[in-house]
């Protein structure tokens, strides 16, 4: 029988704990840093996506509000943000900036960073900017933003490697309560995207799933969570016809 | 456990966790009998949650108290500060902005906080080399005699030259000399933003007031009152009053007064009525000099070596040699190992593989080609008369200082040409940057247009 979950039922919170460092550890600590209040206060973040970037400005953001700091997480590429967003910043003591490639080149915005940034220095704040790519590649045309953007130690995020995705989950399962066989982990590192964003998702798809069917997780429910995002299988006849040229 | 953290709770299940963190983690509370006062850090977020989650916020907050809690006031501030400052919608004047902390200090340092000055900035810390030593001498002349020798003095260069920290310095020695005088430094785009403010609270006349009673005024990028009317005009009568009654007034730009475009002439052209002194981009001997002043101060180690090769290839501005320091501090820190050549070569790697994906023989041509107002094409042309050759020469001296291509691989990318006569560029530029001006003046606007 399956029980209904509730729709509110509360996702993990943004935590460094959910953060496998990888080949990442030095930026996990400079970040880890700038959330308790020491070290660089500016830093850069790069790296493509899938690197952790959104994930570890959510988490400082957290980690110096649990520390009873005044954070402010802004995703620039959410919808409905304005420059506005940046006006009056006096009250926050930490502000991360997400996907600031989206708003480079654009000059009402980059006004905005920029008198953003001056006051945040000025008042002795903390900023953490992070985007898809180097500095000197972001397309802003400000050239007194670029320069500012470069005055703190930049970091790349690389992508985490087979091995550690697979620990990721792992770990983020026993953190959650699930207990997974080797055969499931090896399971989902063959049907996911290494992306571990993905992962942790599609962990916690799979923790509402073994709730509403009162099991233990299995590849019997993490084949239901992941064919549920598939095409359905094709037939055998379908693959000889493919495979005879024939589209 | 409180309402508000239970609330919390239901909201993180409910939203995705960018919203929550965006809108949500920002807001503090306080509950009192029947209802909750919200925080939220900003008019943006206040508007936000108000728009998008007042009445889940109200919903889940009355039913957790079991119907007690009836309102949620949304309210712009933050509950620790609110005894102090129970709202930051009234303005926030530069001396406003200090922090708390700042109450506590006394004397020049107390006076720094209120003038918005960095006590970092002194003439000390700066590292003075061919590029700006007029503009250092004469910051110090101002420092010691304010309003009495130039008025205004006005520095402009490009960005993170070191425009900031001489003003900072000029107004740091003003309050060492007179620790009773009224000293302001901000950005112009603070001046503006304060300026709104006040016309938005009516209290514009503070506005007038406090600037126009300081005995020395800095205000850095005066580019960006560009476009904006009603600052430049109540700038003006600042600029004034100032002047009338003998106090310093301190201005940056990143260009000559008469270039700054969108200004008023009679603004620019006051601009122009004391000392106007420019920063140049530093050599590669004062770059290094910089790098072992910010390395002694952050109490780093840093051998000449590595100072050289950081030298070498940062070249834009001293922002990025700092940040390029910073990074090595944290990664010798980080790994406990000393920094050394090749350390710095291998923290660096990202940092310097961007710069140089940036800077492409290409990139180079295209930029020369519209400097000279002349073609790509006319650069690998067969042409040879003056007018094309000599950009082509310069086009080849940059190609070679910027790029790590041979001097072959060069000579093909400019239509073929032989490795001598990439040579023969070089040198010929070399000669000519010490004999004529005018292509020392091309050369450094390119460099710098190229690795802005």
């Amino acid at each position: 029988m399956e029980q209904l979950t509730l729709a509110i039922a509360p996702r993990p919170e943004a935590d460094f704990s959910d953060y496998l460092p990888g080949p990442n550890g030095e930026a996990l600590a400079a970040i880890a840093d700038w959330a308790a209040g020491r070290g660089d206060p500016f830093l850069y973040l790069f790296g493509a996506s899938g690197s952790g970037k959104t994930h570890l400005l959510q988490a400082a953001c957290c980690e110096a509000a649990r520390r009873g700091r005044r954070a402010l997480y802004l995703p620039l590429d959410h919808a409905g943000l304005t420059p506005a967003a940046l006006e009056d910043l006096e009250q926050v003591d930490h502000l991360g900036l997400d996907a600031i490639q989206t708003r480079a080149g654009d000059p009402a915005w980059e006004q905005a960073l920029f008198g953003a940034y001056n006051r945040l220095r000025d008042t002795g704040r903390r900023l953490l900017v992070a985007a898809h790519v180097p500095l000197a590649e972001l397309p802003i045309a400000l050239p007194d933003l670029r320069s500012r953007l470069g005055w703190g130690p930049a970091y790349r995020l690389r992508l985490l490697r087979e091995g550690d995705c697979a620990l990721l989950v792992r770990q983020a399962a026993e953190r959650r309560g699930l207990r997974l066989t080797e055969a499931a982990v090896a399971f989902i590192m063959r049907r996911s995207p290494r992306d571990p964003r993905a992962l942790l998702d599609l962990l916690d798809e799979l923790d509402r799933l073994c709730l509403r069917h009162q099991r233990r997780p299995s590849i019997w429910l993490l084949r239901r969570l992941l064919d549920a995002d598939q095409p359905s299988p094709s037939s055998p006849a379908d693959a000889a016809h493919r495979a005879s040229g024939n589209d | 456990m409180g309402i508000w953290h239970q609330c919390l709770s239901r909201l993180r299940g409910d939203l995705t966790s960018a919203e929550f963190n965006t809108f949500i983690l920002p807001l503090q509370a306080a509950e009192d009998d029947g209802s909750i006062a919200l925080y939220a850090p900003n008019r943006f977020v206040k508007d936000w949650v108000r728009q998008h989650y007042e009445t889940r916020i109200i919903e889940v907050c009355n039913h957790l108290s079991k119907g007690e809690i009836t309102t949620v006031r949304l309210e712009i501030g933050s509950v620790r500060r609110a005894g102090i400052a129970a709202s930051s919608e009234s303005p926030g004047l530069a001396g406003g902005l200090a922090p708390p902390t700042s109450r506590l200090r006394v004397g020049v340092e107390q006076r720094q906080a209120e003038s918005n000055l960095s006590p970092d900035f002194t003439f000390d810390s700066f590292v003075e080399g061919k590029s700006n030593q007029i503009a250092r001498a004469a910051s110090i002349q101002i420092g010691k005699n304010p309003g009495t020798v130039y008025n205004p003095l006005f520095i402009y260069g490009g960005v993170g030259l070191g425009k900031t920290h001489l003003m900072q310095a000029v107004g740091n020695m003003v309050l060492a000399t007179n620790p009773q005088a009224r000293v302001v430094y901000l950005h112009s785009e603070r001046f503006v933003a304060e300026m709104v403010k006040a016309l938005q609270h009516n209290c514009i006349d503070e506005f007038k007031k406090r600037y126009r009673s300081v005995n020395a005024l800095l205000i850095d990028d005066v580019q960006f009152f560009a476009g904006k009317e009603r600052s430049q005009e109540e700038f003006f009568h600042t600029f004034n009053a100032l002047f009338e009654s003998r106090q310093q007034i301190v201005l940056s730009s990143d260009r000559f007064p008469k270039e700054v475009s969108g200004l008023e002439e009679r603004l620019r052209s006051r601009f122009g009525w004391g000392l106007t002194v420019a920063i140049e981009p530093p050599d590669l001997e004062t770059r290094v000099a910089i790098l072992q002043s910010k390395a002694a101060q952050i109490r780093v180690a840093l051998p000449d070596d590595v100072a050289f090769f950081v030298g070498r290839r940062i070249r834009s501005n001293i922002r990025d040699l700092e940040g390029a320091l910073r990074r090595l501090a944290a990664n010798s820190q980080f790994t406990g190992k000393a920094i050394n050549l090749a350390f710095a070569k291998d923290a660096l790697r990202d940092m310097l593989a961007a710069q140089d994906k940036q800077i492409t023989i290409e990139n180079i041509q295209k930029t020369v080609a519209e400097y000279y107002k002349i073609r790509t094409s006319d650069l690998l042309s067969s042409k040879r008369s003056r007018s094309i050759a000599r950009p082509r020469q310069i086009a080849m001296a940059l190609a070679k200082e910027l790029t790590k291509h041979s001097l072959p691989e060069i000579g093909q990318a400019f239509g073929g040409r032989d490795h001598t006569t990439v040579l023969h560029a070089t040198r010929k530029v070399k000669s000519l940057r010490e004999t004529e001006a005018g292509i020392e003046e091309d050369y450094v606007n390119l460099l710098r247009s190229l690795t802005a």
